[in-house]
Order: C-alpha cells, then sequence, then structure tokens
C-alpha cells in the first residue's frame, strides 16, 4: 500500500511527461495562459463571442442526440419528432433545447456580429476575422432555415416553399438554384432528405472549417480595443485564464438555465403533420430572422424600372449580405456613415419585422 | 304587377307551338332588327309599366340564348308602327295570365327536343311535378293566388338556378319561398301557420346551411320539393328525412316504434323532432321535463321509460368522460404537452357517442350500453393520458426548479472564485 502511494505521483509524472511529449500540451496551456482580455467600458460585448461558441456546442450536442431518433422521410420525420417528444425519456428536453438553442445562438450572433461592427473591431488587421465571422452568421442562419423544415409541420413546410421560391428570382440560374435546393420542382420528401444532409452534415463541415478559422484569428490577433478606448491609451487587461473565462462561464449557466426554464415552460411546439395536398394555413411566417426579408418581399411593386420586383428584392438583400462582408475594406477611414447607415439598416428590419408580426388582413 | 311578371315568363317560354311564337332560337334566327324592335319602343316609351321588364331581360338567361320578346309575347318585332306589333293575328297575346304561364314556360321547357338545343341537361318534369304540388292544384281550381312559375323564377331577368342572384339560387329560394309563405295573411286562407321560415331559422338546419355555408344542410325545397312542392305525407316523413339521415331512418324502421307510429298515423321523425324548427337534439330528449320527448308517452316507471332512462344514464356519462378527458388534454397541450396521440384516440370516443346516439333510434337500451360502454373505456383511457401528461409538466417543472437551484448555486460558486482571483493589471 506505502510502495503503490510512493509509486503514484511517479506514475503520474510520468503519463504527463509522456502526453506533452506527443501532444505539445504545455504549449497550449502556455497560449491560454499567455492570452489577455482588455478592460474597458465595452468588455462585456467580449461575451458575446463566447456565449455563441457555447451554445454552438450545445446545438451540437442536442442535435446529436435527436440524431439517435429522428428520422429523415416525408412519411415518417414529423411521428420520430413526435415519439422524441411524448415517449423519449427527456427527448422533450433535449428537442426544446435545440429548438430554442437555435434561436438564441442566432440572436447572440446578430448581437455579437452589431457589437464588433460598432466598436469598429474589423479594423486592420482584422479583415479576415470579420470575413470568416460574417460567413459564420450565413451558415448560423442557414442552419435555421434548413433546421426549420425537419420535424416535416405545416407550417415549416409552407414556409420553405415560400423560402425555397426566393432563389428562383435570380435571372438565368434562379430556377436551377430552386430546383436543386428542393431537389424537385416542389417541396418534397426529397426536398426533407435534401436539407437533412446540409443540416447534419454539409453545414457542419463548412461551419468546423470557418469557426476553425475564426477562432485562431481570435487567438492570433488578441481582443480588439474599440478606438475611442484605444486613443486614452492601453486599457488594463484581465488574463484569459482563468478570470474572463469564470465569468464567461456564469453567462453559460445563465444560458443553460434560460434553456430548461424555455424547455420546461414553452415546450417547443411539434404543429400539424405536413400534408402537400390541403391550402396554404393563414399566418406562414419563416423564422424571426427571416421575417424582415419576407416582409420586405411583400411590400416590393410587381415591376420596378421594367425589373420585376422580387428579383431586385433578392438583389438587394444579396447586395447588403456582400457589402456586410466587406466592410472592412470599405470602411477604411471609420467614417461615421456607416455608423448612420448601420443604425438605419438595424431600424428598418426591426420595422419590418414588427409589421410582419401584426395580424395581417384575411388572418385571424 | 306580379300577374303582368308572370303572363310575360309564360309567354317568354312559348316557343314551340301556339298562336305567336312557334320557334326556337334554334330553328327560326331572329334578325337584329327583329330583336331590337321591340325593346327600342318600350325603352323609348320611359313607361314604368312597360319599360323596366325591357331593361331587365337584356340580362336574361333566354335573352342570352337567343331568345327575344315575340318568342312568348308574339306579335311583329320587325314593325314599327304599335297596331302592327300588337295585333293578336300575328300571335300577339299581350300579357299571359297567371294560369296560363305554367304552359307557356312548358311548352318548351317539358319538350326534350327543344331544351337539348340549350341545356340537355336540364329536367323536362317540371310541368308535370308542378301539377302534382299544393300550388299546381290550386292554379287548375282557378287560385291565381298560388306560385306559379314566374313567382319564384321571375319573369324577364330570369337566371339560372346556380346564379346568386336567381331568387331561387341555393342561398336564396328559403326567402323566396317566405315572400309567400310568411305572409300571415295570405296563409290564413290556406290554413297554413306562417312562422315556418322563423322556425326553420331556429333550426341546426339553417345553422349548418347559413351560418356555417354548407349547402348540404336542407332548406325548404330539399324536403318538400321544388316544382312539386307539398308537405311530405305522415307515412313518407321517415323516407323524406332518411334520404340524409339514412342510418337513422333504418335503425327507426327496425325499432319496436315503427309499427304503433304507423298505426297512431305519427308522423315519424317528426313526432319528437318537429318539423321546421329542427333544434340539435340532446340527452334531455330522454329525460323526464319539457325537453323531455319520451316522456311524453311512456311513463317514467313503464319499459319504455326505463329504457329511456338507461340510454340516457349511457349517454351522459359518456359524453361526460369525454368532455373530461378533453378538457384535460386541452389542459397538458396549453402546457405544451405532446398528446396528439390521446386526442386522435379520444376522437373515437366521440365516434362511439355518435354511434350510441344513432343507436338510440333502435330504441333499445342494451344496444346503446354496448356502444357507450365501448366508447367510456377509450374516453376513460384517454382521460389518464392526460393525467399522465399534466403529472408529466409538474414533474418537469420541478425538475426545473431542482436544476435551477443546481445553476444558481453554480454561479454563486463561480462569482465566488471570481471574487478570490486578483483583478485586472
Amino acid at each position: 500500500m506505502s510502495s503503490s502511494a510512493s509509486e503514484g505521483p511517479g506514475r503520474a509524472a510520468r503519463f504527463k511527461s509522456w502526453v506533452e511529449e506527443r501532444l505539445g500540451w504545455d504549449d497550449l496551456a502556455h497560449l491560454a495562459q499567455k492570452k489577455e482580455v482588455p478592460i474597458h467600458p465595452w468588455t462585456i460585448f467580449y461575451y458575446l463571442g463566447g456565449m455563441a461558441l457555447f451554445l454552438f456546442t450545445v446545438q451540437v450536442a442536442t442535435g446529436i442526440l435527436l440524431l439517435l431518433y429522428y428520422r429523415p422521410s416525408s412519411a415518417e420525420a414529423f411521428e420520430s419528432v413526435q415519439y422524441m417528444m411524448a415517449d423519449v425519456p427527456f427527448g422533450w428536453l433535449i428537442r426544446s433545447i435545440h429548438s430554442w438553442g437555435a434561436n438564441l445562438f442566432v440572436g447572440v450572433v446578430f448581437l455579437h456580429m452589431i457589437s464588433v461592427f460598432f466598436l469598429k473591431a474589423y479594423r486592420p488587421p482584422r479583415e479576415a476575422t470579420w470575413i470568416t465571422g460574417a460567413v459564420l452568421l450565413f451558415l448560423a442562419m442557414g442552419f435555421g432555415f434548413s433546421g426549420y423544415l425537419l420535424p416535416w409541420n405545416t407550417l415549416a413546410y409552407f414556409a420553405t416553399k415560400v423560402g425555397t421560391d426566393v432563389p428562383a428570382q435570380i435571372p438565368g440560374i434562379g430556377h436551377l438554384l430552386s430546383r436543386i435546393l428542393r431537389g424537385g420542382s416542389d417541396v418534397t420528401g426529397a426536398t426533407l432528405s435534401r436539407f437533412y444532409g446540409i443540416h447534419v452534415a454539409i453545414l457542419p463541415a463548412i461551419t468546423t472549417v470557418f469557426l476553425g478559422i475564426h477562432l485562431y484569428l481570435v487567438q492570433r490577433h488578441g481582443m480588439s480595443v474599440p478606438p475611442s478606448v484605444e486613443r486614452k491609451g492601453k486599457p488594463k487587461t484581465m488574463r484569459f485564464l482563468p478570470d474572463f473565462l469564470l465569468r464567461d462561464m456564469v453567462g453559460w449557466l445563465v444560458a443553460v438555465a434560460l434553456l430548461a426554464a424555455l424547455a420546461a415552460f414553452l415546450p417547443w411546439e411539434l404543429g400539424v403533420k405536413a400534408d402537400p395536398f390541403v391550402p396554404a394555413p393563414a399566418g406562414i411566417r419563416p423564422e424571426w430572422y427571416f421575417l424582415w426579408m419576407f416582409q420586405a418581399l411583400k411590400y416590393l411593386p410587381a415591376k420596378v424600372a421594367g425589373i420585376p420586383g422580387e428579383t431586385l428584392g433578392v438583389f438587394a438583400i444579396g447586395g447588403l449580405a456582400a457589402v456586410l462582408a466587406i466592410v472592412p475594406f470599405l470602411d477604411r477611414k471609420r467614417s461615421r456613415i456607416w455608423n448612420v447607415a448601420a443604425v438605419l439598416v438595424l431600424i428598418g428590419a426591426a420595422i419590418l419585422t414588427v409589421l410582419s408580426l401584426l395580424p395581417q388582413k384575411g388572418t385571424p | 304587377m306580379n300577374a303582368r311578371l308572370l303572363a310575360a315568363a309564360g309567354l317568354l317560354l312559348a316557343t314551340t307551338a301556339g298562336a305567336g311564337p312557334a320557334a326556337t332560337p334554334s330553328a327560326a334566327k331572329p334578325t337584329p332588327a327583329a330583336a331590337i324592335g321591340c325593346v327600342d319602343c318600350h325603352l323609348a316609351l320611359d313607361d314604368a309599366r312597360i319599360t323596366p321588364p325591357a331593361k331587365a331581360f337584356a340580362d336574361d338567361i333566354h335573352a342570352k340564348s337567343g331568345f327575344t320578346c315575340v318568342f312568348c309575347h308574339g306579335g311583329d318585332a320587325g314593325a314599327t308602327d304599335q297596331e302592327v306589333a300588337h295585333d293578336r293575328k300575328k300571335g300577339f297575346i299581350g300579357k299571359p295570365l297567371p294560369r296560363d304561364i305554367p304552359g307557356l314556360c312548358g311548352k318548351c321547357h317539358s319538350d326534350a327536343a327543344t331544351m337539348k338545343h340549350f341545356n340537355p341537361s336540364l329536367r323536362v318534369d317540371q310541368l308535370s311535378e308542378y301539377k302534382t304540388s299544393g300550388h299546381g292544384k290550386h292554379l287548375a281550381q282557378g287560385d291565381t293566388r298560388v306560385a306559379q312559375c314566374a313567382s319564384c323564377h321571375g319573369a324577364h331577368g330570369i337566371q339560372p338556378v346556380k346564379d346568386s342572384r336567381s331568387p331561387v339560387s341555393p342561398r336564396k329560394v328559403a326567402e323566396t319561398c317566405n315572400k309567400c309563405h310568411g305572409d300571415a295573411a295570405l296563409m290564413a286562407g290556406y290554413k297554413l301557420p306562417a312562422d315556418v321560415y322563423a322556425k326553420w331559422k331556429k333550426s341546426v338546419h339553417y345553422q349548418v346551411r347559413v351560418e356555417k355555408g354548407d349547402l348540404s344542410a336542407p332548406t325548404c325545397n330539399s324536403c318538400h320539393g321544388n316544382h312539386g312542392a307539398a308537405p311530405p305525407e305522415v307515412g313518407s316523413v321517415a323516407n323524406v328525412c332518411g334520404t340524409c339521415h339514412a342510418v337513422f331512418a333504418e335503425k327507426f324502421r327496425v325499432s319496436p316504434h315503427w309499427e304503433p307510429f304507423k298505426e297512431m298515423n305519427l308522423p315519424g321523425c317528426v313526432t319528437c323532432h318537429e318539423n321546421h324548427e329542427i333544434v340539435r337534439p340532446t340527452e334531455a330528449f330522454l329525460a323526464e321535463g319539457d325537453q323531455g320527448k319520451c316522456s311524453s308517452c311512456h311513463e317514467a316507471s313503464s319499459a319504455g321509460g326505463k329504457a329511456a332512462a338507461a340510454m340516457r344514464v349511457d349517454l351522459v356519462a359518456l359524453a361526460g368522460e369525454i368532455r373530461a378527458a378533453r378538457e384535460k388534454l386541452d389542459r397538458a397541450a396549453e402546457a405544451g404537452m405532446e398528446v396528439s396521440r390521446a386526442r386522435f384516440e379520444l376522437s373515437k370516443a366521440d365516434d362511439a357517442l355518435t354511434t350510441a346516439r344513432t343507436e338510440v333510434h333502435r330504441f333499445q337500451a342494451a344496444t346503446v350500453h354496448t356502444t357507450a360502454s365501448a366508447g367510456f373505456a377509450v374516453a376513460r383511457s384517454a382521460r389518464k393520458d392526460a393525467d399522465r401528461a399534466l403529472a408529466e409538466r409538474d414533474f418537469r417543472r420541478k425538475g426545473l426548479f431542482v436544476s435551477l437551484g443546481l445553476i444558481l448555486l453554480a454561479i454563486a460558486a463561480l462569482l465566488l472564485k471570481i471574487r478570490s482571483v486578483p483583478g485586472g493589471r
């Protein structure tokens, strides 16, 4: 007994040395210990990145659990989700957390993007960090769009019909794009299989690449200090490990508590199984983060200067996304005009979202 | 005014034989001048008596099919002189008398050879049906107050029955019948009630037809017929109701009531359900009291009274169990619980209740009991599912509070740890 106790630390040290020799763990630990986070009035916005990463992890974990029971066919998808909600122990919890978490994740990514924009964190040399972040935002929206259809309920079915019609407005290749998305001319079981593949394989693979680059760049360049703080001199800092991470974890625990409360009190509704042969019910809406686009396309006239209104709308939205992605190269002089433009776009999007939520004519 | 319109409508359809009009448009193509001649004068005269019919005729189904005034009224449409145009030697008959109108309309509408040129699917037995109707019989006796073709279809602006502007279109036919059958003074002469429309408006048929817009629910002509309109005879009431309520009629036919009802000359279904004011039946029909139907013939202590009470107990118990299960399932669903399968199962109990209510018409308590018991078991099972769902909801909420407590403890521990480590540098 005494001999084994005396040999214990020796074995542990040998094991650590064995691991270190193969993985270079100490280098990583050293890197993390060196990482510092600036302290200033806007430090709170640094937590949004970590929160987005945490919620993404929750989505991956709950998504993997859902995969164990989900069946991606029009005949079984709805029933498999129904089975999870009613019969699988804690299936309701996993599915509700996944659904609520998706919305929270997209919301946090939006807030992260907005805060980075207004704190001008995309200044050189962080252009690539911004671009990968913008791509991750689009990927998050892609996850939301593809995941929305998977329970195969009426609302999702008709919203996907509307959503997959949008690319068809692009001249020339639009109809081909729409057909590729749908796996045919209409939303069918083939679309469900395709969206499933996109949701659980294609988007995760692309996201892994961009997330890896994004995190590497954040680590390489460190936290950006806003220009207003920078002008006053070098701010105080705190260590990432453990100071910032401990505070991050408080936020994550609050997020877990919120998700659990939402799952227990407002379990995500399953709705009614999709039936392609019934007319579209009133009040069909996409997820909240697509509402402003949905509403904007509704307001566009049939033709604008001879161009179909919806085509123009699709190009406008595409243009806005492109401008967002390359904003570091457009805002070289850190002009205030970009802030004004961003505020106007955000107010416009908020108004359109509220308008789309108001009761429409002919809906109950 | 009415008689004039009736006369015009009768003439309108007189096309194949008789004094004036002798051919249909398919056989004798009217010239534009002939078509326009009558209308030109009648419009130009601007006479309240003769101008409106000329205006209305422009939109008439017959005008659209190529018929002109002379096809019904006779005369010479090409003449510019009134005397020549209205020359009785040229077949002018002027305003037809009400008693002549069915015959005038029937000249075309009873002739399959003529009608196939315009609407081959239209029945051609309206006139013979009309002669069997109460209206037709009274008219044949010289009573011109009764309805004939133009009373219901109009005279110069006649539209197809499917056209919503027609007074006999499915949504308007009851109001059209009520123009006469709601006239108390007119109905008094025939010893008929004038409140049938008001009663029908209180019926379940009205609710379904008008309020829910389901035109398969009956209106006047569904039970009385249209051209052969007459009240169903006492012996045929069950047949008439049975055209829609076939299952009920069949069960009633094999019930112990069938023969006694016939012997007592009771009007079948109407005996318990009324004729026009047919309200949604309830279990109270089987009870004592104002709404009780069985108790009006059966003493409570009699075999019939006991059977009615037994059937009522079964139906009330099943309806109550379904209501309780549904209320609990609704509560569980509002709390976000997945209970759609239990709801589907409960719909089978609804079916059982409907079937049990149908079985009442066989008047055999044992049959009702068997059906209701099966439904009761299903509803009880759904209620247990709802109870389980509500218990699960409570478990989740309790679990949440425990989890929140643990999370709060973890947050507190983290905050303590944060306070213990050095701040910024």
